[in-house]
């Protein structure tokens, strides 16, 4: 926000450089192992269960950070009130959902 | 490479930010999303908390659950993500053509992962998982039927874009419209992590 930014009209002269799709194709191959060693995890069959659940957790959060990342370009400067915005909601779910499963069973 | 095209051309480098309006549509978007995450996030919580409610004699998690199926199915809509990243990328570009091109992909592989996920219903109720068997069947199928319904409403969205660029061409107005349904489907997809993650695998392992 306090940077004074270069305007848009200013940028032409630089030539915009478009980013290719290495970076996309990366993110979806390693999207696609993350997928793979989970599924790979449980189907493969006998791990003990709390550490494949730990496993999975880990797995599904990489894989959010990476597609959130990349795929909806929130690692790109301008992003702060989407971060903020999203990481609020995250909070909010693991309120909802520590509620629920405590005030239910407990 | 298409350095030029936009000096000489119409479209500005990333039309959608062109505008205001473009950029509040962005931002709206995400507040959109937000609300999204937290519906969502009460639909899983509700499936964790009754999951365990079987009931004597109905099919558990454990015993429906095919991987196979929802491997292919993830795979099948991950890719789909990826396709409409590229179609971001040809819109900057200002490669109108290619744009279309994977956009239309994209709404084939939804349609694909969609046909995979009513086969997938259809089996559970003829083996007696039905809505309303059980604590389990309820939470389960309104929290997958959820995403389905998005994965359709992301469909019927995307193909009503690539009819209206068809007609209307790319521009500032268009563009951020193309921008967001991509946010859009990413999202799905993201909450398909979840999905596959917390209902098929934590269900199997149980």
């Amino acid at each position: 926000m306090a940077a004074n930014h270069t305007t848009h009209s200013e940028e032409p002269a630089k030539r915009h450089k478009h980013e290719g799709p290495r970076k996309h194709v990366v993110a979806y191959i390693f999207s696609m192992l993350l997928t793979l060693v989970a599924f790979a995890t449980v189907m493969g069959g006998e791990i003990n269960a709390s550490f494949t659940y730990i496993l999975l957790l880990v797995m599904a959060a990489l894989q959010v950070v990476i597609q959130m990342g990349f795929w909806m370009h929130m690692k790109d400067r301008g992003h702060l009130f989407p971060i903020i915005g999203i990481l609020t909601g995250v909070f909010v779910v693991f309120t909802i959902v520590i509620m629920a499963e405590y005030w239910t069973w407990w | 490479m298409s350095a030029h095209s936009h000096l000489d051309g119409q479209l500005p480098h990333e039309p959608e930010r062109a505008t205001l309006e473009g950029r509040n549509k962005v931002l709206g978007f995400w507040l959109f999303l937000g609300g999204e995450t937290v519906l969502f996030g009460t639909l899983f919580s509700a499936f964790l908390a009754l999951r365990d409610q079987v009931g004597d004699g109905n099919p558990s998690g454990q015993e429906l659950f095919k991987l196979m199926t929802v491997a292919i199915a993830t795979v099948i809509l991950l890719t789909s993500s990826l396709t409409s990243v590229f179609a971001i990328q040809a819109m900057h570009r200002n490669q109108v053509k290619a744009m279309q091109g994977w956009l239309i992909l994209t709404v084939l592989l939804g349609l694909a992962f969609l046909g995979l996920e009513i086969y997938e219903f259809y089996e559970y109720v003829h083996e007696g998982h039905k809505f309303s068997t059980s604590a389990f069947s309820s939470s389960f199928y309104t929290l997958v039927g959820f995403h389905g319904a998005h994965v359709l409403f992301g469909i019927v969205w995307i193909s009503l874009l690539i009819a209206q660029v068809a007609r209307k061409g790319l521009n500032v107005v268009t563009a951020p419209k193309v921008y967001v349904a991509g946010m859009y489907w990413h999202f799905i997809d993201v909450v398909w992590v979840f999905i596959f993650t917390v209902v098929y695998l934590m269900g199997k392992v149980a």
